[in-house]
């Protein structure tokens, strides 16, 4: 088992109502769990996509100005490759994260069409915070 | 969550919030609505996402909200937000993702009767040649000068594919062509999302939905407009697709800086904005005008195809099929409008996000055919129940920058709808109303149950009595097609 599995058996992510788009709260303890929970959360919305054994690996780095911006385009960057490339990833394997940058490694399946409902991930009252039991987040996504 | 008692009435339908209700509001906030309506405004967050609004810099006279107004990201869905031009600023946000999304309304003059005994094969031929989800793809393959020229020329480009007819560009908000759109601000990513995606529906709330036409209200002016009861109309609801998306995906994220650079504070990072005259508010505008434009020939290459649907079913079977184009709406866009304030002719950028355009007769900017009824305004209802077409009022132009309300707005969360209702449920429900249902999501259904929406005729009823929007028709639907 790696770091990143044994810490994520201890996160915790729900989805929250929101009258018109979707919803989650994601908890961690550290800024790359976040991320990492943040993706699955995310993916998670869409359900399973049917089986498929064409396993896929992706190589990817996302910027941002700060932790916020760099937690939206790394979401968005996961909705455009499974919109463009018709892929599902369900494994996200992250380093060299800082701020304002991460390196990541998404594992998942290339399917025959794009399965996601998910149009965009917002900024919307969208704040990072960090207090003594770790990371928090909720993040709006608009469908 | 705002309090009623936060609320001046300034007329039976018309409530403000005074500007001294948060001390960073710039101007009031205005709500359209009976009581029950504002009640039910008032049992989410988006009154106080209308208040936040008003904050933004160069905002002129009130934010305002339509009675179908419900909670969004950012701004409320339902708002109208004008600023003054050339330094008042233009937000993404007050976009939203799905730039110009919007309803198209063709009409056939023939009667349900008539078309009754083939509706289930024309639903099911336009589910089969209307692709939807939301990564679905169409049967036109761009080469990247194709996608600029689309995303340039909008509706216009359709006419030179066999894809349109003169009329149906000339009854299209802005003539299907957003002036301004430059193809070089939108990005790589954006380019490569919308390549494939012309011609296709997508998912959330975006229907098509074949429609009796129920009941008349203003004869002259329906006959003006091919819409005649008991006949056959049509309706197109969707948007730019993922181009959209990623245009405003890439200006929301981009302006964080930019916003913080101009020194503009906000409430909310949703609402990032920079002055319309700013190099970044240009480039911004420029690719919302692409996407603008390619929301525009999305639904003229979708009417094509719904008009393929119905020769193919219909031709040697019925006379008169033939689809007519009514109008093309749009209703998440920011545009440079001239409007008459204080005896003051301003250019302004007015933000509709979930709202409709509704300009007065006398309008310059209208067709000469629809120049003296003032234009017309569809609007949807939630699945299985009815949907209006109206016409735009002087009032409208006096009070709310030409504006109304652009459906029935939500109600309940997409997490509520689908614990209480079961897509196949639903379909049945429907099915046994006589409503035939081509979905290819049960959950997507589910969320999108008449239940989870106000009603779509009391919030008509508010803006026809406020006067902002003038009943004509309306539709009630026979077959709905969902992705």
């Amino acid at each position: 088992m790696t770091a990143h599995q044994d810490l994520r058996k201890v996160s915790t992510c729900e989805e929250v109502e929101h009258v018109a788009d979707r919803a989650f709260c994601v908890h961690a303890r550290n800024l790359a769990e976040l991320l990492e929970n943040a993706a699955h959360a995310m993916v998670a919305l869409d359900g399973r996509p049917p089986a498929t054994e064409r396993f896929i690996r992706r190589v990817i780095d996302v910027d941002g100005r700060d932790r916020e911006t760099l937690l939206v385009n790394w979401l968005n960057e996961i909705l455009y490759l499974e919109q463009t490339q018709q892929e599902f990833y369900d494994h996200f394997l992250l380093s060299q994260v800082t701020d304002s940058h991460l390196h990541a490694q998404l594992y998942g399946r290339q399917l025959d069409h794009s399965v996601t409902s998910l149009k965009a991930v917002t900024f919307h009252n969208l704040n990072v915070k960090e207090s003594q039991e770790g990371f928090e987040a909720t993040i709006v996504i608009d469908v | 969550m705002l309090s009623q008692p936060k609320f001046v009435r300034l007329d039976q339908f018309v409530w403000e919030i005074p500007q001294s209700y948060r001390d960073d509001m710039r101007v009031p906030a205005r709500l359209y609505a009976d009581e029950g309506l504002l009640n039910t405004a008032l049992s989410d967050n988006s009154l106080v996402q209308l208040v936040n609004t008003s904050t933004l810099p160069g905002i002129t006279q009130y934010a305002i909200a339509m009675p179908d107004i419900h909670q969004g990201y950012g701004f409320p869905i339902g708002g109208v937000v004008a600023t003054r031009l050339p330094h008042g600023v233009i937000s993404p946000g007050g976009v939203g993702y799905d730039i110009n999304c919007g309803v198209r309304l063709l009409v056939a003059q023939t009667s349900v009767e008539e078309i009754n005994p083939y509706v289930k094969e024309v639903a099911s031929a336009i589910y089969a040649n209307c692709p939807s989800g939301v990564g679905a793809r169409g049967s036109l393959h761009l080469t990247n000068a194709d996608l600029d020229e689309v995303l340039h020329q909008g509706a216009s480009w359709m006419l030179g594919q066999g894809y349109a007819r003169r009329e149906d560009v000339d009854h299209t908000e802005e003539f299907g062509r957003i002036p301004g759109a430059d193809a070089k601000y939108v990005s790589e990513h954006a380019h490569e999302r919308g390549r494939a995606q012309l011609g296709t529906l997508g998912a959330g709330n975006h229907f098509i939905e074949v429609d009796k036409i129920a009941e008349v209200y203003d004869n002259a002016i329906a006959a003006r407009l091919h819409i005649y009861r008991d006949n056959i109309a049509v309706q197109i609801h969707c948007g730019s697709r993922g181009l959209g998306h990623q245009i405003c995906e890439d200006y929301v994220s981009r302006f964080q800086k930019s916003a913080h650079d101009y020194g503009i504070s906000l409430p909310d990072r949703e609402l990032v904005c920079v002055p319309f005259d700013s190099e970044e508010g240009q480039q911004y505008f420029s690719a919302m005008a692409c996407a603008a434009n390619f929301a525009f020939a999305n639904r003229q290459l979708l009417a094509h195809l719904i008009r393929q649907s119905f020769a193919q079913i219909l031709a040697g079977r019925v006379k008169d099929f033939d689809l007519l184009q009514v109008y093309d709406i749009a209703h998440n866009m920011a545009k440079v409008e001239e409007h008459e304030i204080d005896g003051n002719r301003l250019r302004l950028c007015v933000h509709r996000k979930g709202a409709t355009r509704a300009f007065g007769p006398g309008s310059a900017v209208l067709p000469k055919g629809l120049r003296d009824i003032g234009q017309p305004v569809l609007i949807p209802g939630s699945m299985g129940t009815a949907s209006y077409v109206l016409t735009g009022t002087t009032a409208a132009m006096q009070q709310t920058f030409g504006s109304t309300c652009h459906g029935a707005g939500r109600l309940m969360s997409r997490v509520k709808a689908r614990k209480l209702v079961r897509g196949s449920d639903l379909r049945q429900h429907l099915k046994d109303r006589g409503i035939i249902v081509r979905a290819g999501s049960m959950s997507g259904l589910a969320e999108e149950a008449p239940s989870a929406y106000k009603d779509v005729s009391r919030v008509v009823d508010v803006v026809h009595n406020a006067g902002i929007a003038k009943k004509i028709a309306r539709l009630e639907p026979i077959a709905v097609i969902k992705g």
